[in-house]
C-alpha cells in the first residue's frame, strides 16, 4: 500500500475514527486499531468496537492498493502533533508501515487484521430518513444527559427515537427527569421507533457531519450514512415505559421567569446545598415571584427571590438542583415556564416560545 | 454431560471452543453468547448480543461450533444466531446512589407485551369482601389445580366489580407459580380483530395456532363476541382444543353465559360448562376495606368517619369509588395532610349524582318510550299486562329515585290510591332480587333519565 493524504484531512479522520476503536485492552488487538484500506473505492478508515462501528471515506492520493490496521491510540498520538501544512505518506512493507511527513519519517509495527470485524449494515432497512445530520447531532448531544448512566436497566441508558407523522421525537430520562425533543422532518412518510444506546449515540453524533444523511434501522441495527461514510450502532432491545402517562395534565400553579434570572439565582443558591443537592422552590403568586432557598447545615443558608409571573396557588417543592440546571441546556429560549402539578408530582419546565422541548422533573421528599 | 439442558451443553461447546482460538479471541466473542434453546428439530438456537456478533459467528465460528456439537450428537441439524433482548442478558450487579429524589413512576406503565397482563393486578391489592368471596375461592382452586378444578372459569358482574382485576391476577399468580407455562391475557375485542385481521391477511392457520400453544388464555369482556358469528366459531374450535388438552380457560363478561344475546348455543353452553359465578355489589363494608386500601396504597391515613362517608355516601361501581379515592389524595398532597368530612363532603360534590328535580311527566313519557306503549294510557285505569308492568317501574323510580311520597305518585298517576303505589313499589322491589332481566331494564331506564 502507497497513500499520500494531506495533513489536515488526516489528522481530522483519525480524530473522528479512533473515536469507535476500544478502549479497553483485554480484548482483540484488531478491535483496538483502525483498519485503512485503499481500494478501488478511494481511502477509508474503519473501527468498531462492536457497539458502534464507522466506514470514514478520506481524500487522497492511492498509488498502490492494500489494507492495514494501525493502533488507534498511537494513530491519535501522532495525528495531534502534525501541525504546519502539507502532505503524510503512508507506505506498507511486510509488516512495518513508514508515515513520511515533510523531513520526519516513522516506521510502526502493524497489527494483524485477520480478526477485525466486519461492520454489520441494517439487513432490511425499509425504515429510511433524509435528514440534516446538524439537527440529530444537536438533538443527541443535548438528550444524551438525561438518560440513565447506570446498565441495570437498557432501556433508561437508551435515547427513545420515535418517527410519526413527518415528526421525530427523542426522549431520554433516568427515572428521576425527562426530557423530550421533537423536531420537524421534511419528509412525512415514514414511521417507527427505536432505542438506541445513549453512549452510542453521543459518539456517533461526534462524528456526524452537518450536511443530509439517510438514517435507516431495523430491529438490531441503525446506520447513519452520508457521502463521508457510514456509522452504525446497535440498538438496545427492550421495551421503552409509556413515558406519556407520567406527564401531569392539570396543573395548579404555573410561573414564567426569565432564563438569566433563573440561571444566575440559581446558581447562588446552590453553593448552600447540602449533600442531597437539595433547592427548594417556592411559587408566590400574590407577590408575583418566585424564590430558590438551600441550607447546609454546614454552610449557612442562602435564598434568591426573583420576580415572575405567576399565576395559580402557592406551592413549595424541593429538587435536586442539578436536575434543574440541566433543563437550560436544553433549550435557548429567553425566557422558561415551569409548571406544577402539586406535591410530590413532576414539575414541568418549557421555553417559552419553544415547543419542541418538554422538560420533567421529579421533586425529592419534602 | 446432559445434552438437553442448554447450560452445560454451552460449557461444553465453550471449553471445546476456547482450545481451538485465541484468549483474546475468546473473551470477546464468547463472554456474552448463550445457548437460548435446543429446537425439536435439531437447530440450537444461540443468543448473542448484537448484529456485529450475529455477522461475525456466521463468518468464523460457524463451522467450529457446527462441528463441536456435531461431535456431541448427530442430533444437531444446524445452529441459528438470535440477537437477544437486553433484560435476558445478566445485569452487572450495582449499588444504587439514593439522592432523596422521587423516582418518576415509570414502572407502573409496563405491560407485558409476551402476555398482555398488567402486572399492577395482584391478588396483594384485592380487597376480599362477602361479595366475592366465593369467586376469590374459585379463583385460588383453579391456581392450585389448573385446567382441572373449574374449566373454564366464568366470572361475571357489573361494570366495576373488579372482574379484569380477579382475572389478571390470577394470570400474574399463575405465571409467578409457572414460570415455564404460557400465559395470554386478551380481550374478546382483540380476539375479534386478531381473527378477521388474519383471514384478511390469509393466515387463519398461523391464527389457530398462535392461541392453541397457551398453557392459561384469559379473554375479558366476552359478551362483545354477540353476533360475530366467525369469530364465535373460531373461539369454539380453540376452547375444545385447550378444553380437551386441559389447559386453564378463564372468561369474564357483564352477565351471565346463558344471557349473554345472540350468541351460538352450543358456546352458551361451553362457557357454563365449567364454574360460573357472579361478583354482586360490595356491601358497605368490603366498600370501607377497598377505600382504605387504595388511600394506604398512596400512603394516606383517612379518618375512620371520611372512610365511611365514602363508602356509604353513593352506590357506584368500585371504579367511581377509586375515582373518589384519587381526587381525595390529590387534595390531601396539595394540602399536605389528611382532609377532614368537611372537607371531603367539599371535594367531592362533582363525584354526588345531582338530586334533579325531574318532572313526573318527564319519566313517564321516557319509561313509555323505552317500553314501546302510549303513555296516555300509563294514566287510564287498564289492567292490561304490558301496561301494568311499565306503571308500577314508573311508580318504583318516583319513589326510590326522586323520593316522591307515595300519595303524590298516586294522584299524579291518574288518582290511584297511595296503597296502590306502595304495594307495585314493594312488588317491583321483591322483583328486582330475583330477576335480573327486570333489574337490568330499570338500570337501563335509570340512564336515560340522568
Amino acid at each position: 500500500m502507497h497513500i499520500s493524504i494531506e495533513k489536515k484531512k488526516f489528522g481530522e479522520a483519525v480524530h473522528i475514527v479512533s473515536r469507535f476503536a476500544e478502549r479497553k485492552s483485554t480484548t482483540l488487538p484488531a478491535l483496538a486499531s483502525v483498519l485503512i484500506i485503499a481500494g478501488d473505492e478511494g481511502i477509508k478508515m474503519r473501527a468498531t468496537n462492536l457497539e458502534t462501528g464507522i466506514d470514514l471515506k478520506i481524500e487522497g492520493e492511492c498509488a498502490t492498493q492494500g489494507v492495514v490496521a494501525l493502533p488507534a491510540t498511537l494513530l491519535q498520538h501522532i495525528a495531534s502533533s502534525l501541525t504546519e501544512e502539507g502532505i503524510i505518506t503512508l507506505e506498507h512493507t511486510g509488516d512495518i508501515i513508514s508515515l513520511t511527513s515533510g523531513t520526519g519519517k516513522s516506521s510502526i509495527k502493524t497489527v494483524p487484521y485477520d480478526d477485525f470485524p466486519s461492520i454489520p449494515f441494517p439487513e432490511n432497512p425499509k425504515n429510511r430518513i433524509v435528514l440534516p445530520g446538524v439537527l440529530l447531532k444537536n438533538l443527541f448531544t443535548s438528550i444524551a444527559s438525561c438518560a440513565s448512566s447506570s446498565t441495570v436497566r437498557p432501556e433508561l441508558a437508551s435515547i427513545y427515537l420515535s418517527i410519526e407523522g413527518g415528526i421525530l421525537t427523542a426522549v431520554a430520562t433516568d427515572s428521576f427527569r425527562l426530557a423530550e425533543k421533537k423536531v420537524p422532518l421534511s419528509n412525512k412518510g415514514t414511521q417507527g421507533k427505536f432505542l438506541i444506546p445513549a453512549k452510542n449515540a453521543l459518539d456517533i453524533a461526534q462524528a456526524l457531519p452537518d450536511d443530509d444523511i439517510i438514517m435507516s434501522f431495523d430491529e438490531h441495527q441503525c446506520a447513519f450514512v452520508s457521502t463521508s461514510g457510514m456509522l452504525v450502532s446497535r440498538l438496545t432491545n427492550a421495551v421503552y415505559p409509556d413515558y406519556r402517562q407520567i406527564i401531569p395534565k392539570e396543573s395548579i400553579v404555573e410561573a414564567v421567569v426569565l432564563r438569566k434570572d433563573f440561571e444566575n439565582a440559581l446558581k447562588r443558591t446552590t453553593i448552600f446545598s447540602d449533600t442531597f443537592q437539595k433547592v427548594r422552590i417556592s411559587f408566590d403568586p400574590k407577590k408575583n415571584s418566585i424564590s430558590f432557598f438551600a441550607r447546609n447545615a454546614d454552610i449557612g443558608e442562602a435564598s434568591e427571590t426573583l420576580g415572575a409571573h405567576v399565576s395559580g396557588s402557592a406551592l413549595d417543592l424541593s429538587f435536586n438542583h442539578r436536575y434543574l440546571s440541566a433543563a437550560l441546556a436544553l433549550t435557548s429560549a429567553e425566557s422558561l415556564s415551569l409548571t406544577a402539578a402539586g406535591i410530590g408530582r413532576p414539575l414541568i419546565i418549557k421555553g417559552v416560545g419553544d415547543t419542541s422541548l418538554l422538560y420533567l422533573v421529579s421533586p425529592m421528599n419534602q | 454431560m446432559d445434552k438437553g439442558n442448554p447450560r452445560e451443553l454451552w460449557e461444553y461447546v465453550l471449553t471445546q471452543v476456547e482450545l481451538s482460538i485465541s484468549p483474546a479471541n475468546f473473551n470477546t466473542w464468547f463472554r456474552n453468547s448463550f445457548i437460548v434453546k435446543v429446537g425439536e428439530d435439531g437447530v440450537l438456537y444461540v443468543g448473542v448480543p448484537s448484529q456485529f456478533f450475529k455477522d461475525w459467528y456466521l463468518k468464523k465460528f460457524h463451522s467450529l461450533l457446527l462441528k463441536i456439537v456435531r461431535e456431541i450428537s448427530y442430533e444437531f441439524r444446524n445452529i441459528e444466531y438470535l440477537i437477544v433482548k437486553d433484560e435476558h442478558r445478566k445485569p452487572p450487579k450495582e449499588n444504587k446512589v439514593v439522592r432523596g429524589a422521587l423516582e418518576l413512576p415509570l414502572d407502573e406503565f409496563y405491560i407485558n407485551k409476551s402476555d398482555n397482563l398488567n402486572p399492577r393486578y395482584t391478588f396483594d391489592t384485592f380487597v376480599i369482601g362477602s361479595f366475592n368471596n366465593l369467586a376469590y375461592s374459585a379463583a385460588q382452586a383453579v391456581l392450585a389445580r389448573p385446567g382441572i378444578t373449574y374449566n373454564p372459569l366464568f366470572v361475571y358482574g357489573d361494570t366495576g366489580r373488579g372482574k379484569t382485576h380477579l382475572i389478571q391476577a390470577i394470570g400474574n399468580q399463575y405465571k409467578k407459580n409457572h414460570p415455564s407455562q404460557k400465559v395470554f391475557y386478551l380481550t374478546s375485542e382483540k380476539f375479534v380483530v386478531d381473527y378477521t385481521d388474519s383471514v384478511q391477511a390469509g393466515t387463519a392457520n398461523r391464527f389457530k395456532d398462535k392461541y392453541r400453544h397457551y398453557d392459561l388464555l384469559i379473554m375479558d369482556d366476552i359478551q362483545f363476541l354477540s353476533k360475530k358469528e366467525r369469530s364465535e366459531e373460531e373461539l369454539f374450535h380453540l376452547f375444545n382444543a385447550l378444553h380437551d388438552t386441559n389447559k386453564q380457560i378463564i372468561f369474564s363478561s357483564d352477565r351471565a353465559p346463558l344471557a349473554i344475546p345472540d350468541i351460538a348455543e352450543r358456546l352458551k353452553g361451553r362457557l357454563a360448562s365449567g364454574m360460573t359465578i357472579d361478583i354482586g355489589e360490595p356491601d358497605s363494608e368490603s366498600r370501607m376495606a377497598i377505600v382504605q386500601k387504595k388511600a394506604a396504597m398512596h400512603g394516606i391515613m383517612l379518618s375512620d368517619e371520611v372512610i365511611e362517608y365514602l363508602a356509604t355516601s353513593m352506590s357506584g361501581s368500585i371504579r367511581e369509588l377509586e375515582g373518589m379515592v384519587n381526587s381525595i389524595i390529590c387534595h390531601a398532597q396539595v394540602k399536605g395532610s389528611a382532609p377532614d368530612i368537611a372537607e371531603v363532603r367539599q371535594s367531592l360534590r362533582s363525584f354526588t349524582r345531582p338530586q334533579k328535580n325531574i318532572s313526573v311527566k318527564n319519566v313517564v313519557d321516557k319509561v313509555a318510550e323505552f317500553y314501546g306503549i302510549d303513555e296516555e294510557s300509563i294514566y287510564e285505569k287498564t289492567r292490561r299486562r304490558e301496561v301494568v308492568r311499565p306503571r308500577q317501574v314508573i311508580m318504583y323510580i318516583l319513589r326510590e329515585d326522586f323520593s316522591i311520597s307515595y300519595p303524590t305518585i298516586g294522584t299524579k298517576l291518574g288518582g290511584r290510591d297511595h296503597t296502590t303505589v306502595i304495594h307495585s313499589c314493594e312488588k317491583i322491589k321483591r322483583e328486582i332480587g330475583v330477576d335480573s332481566d327486570l333489574a337490568k331494564e330499570i338500570q337501563n331506564i335509570r340512564t336515560l333519565l340522568v
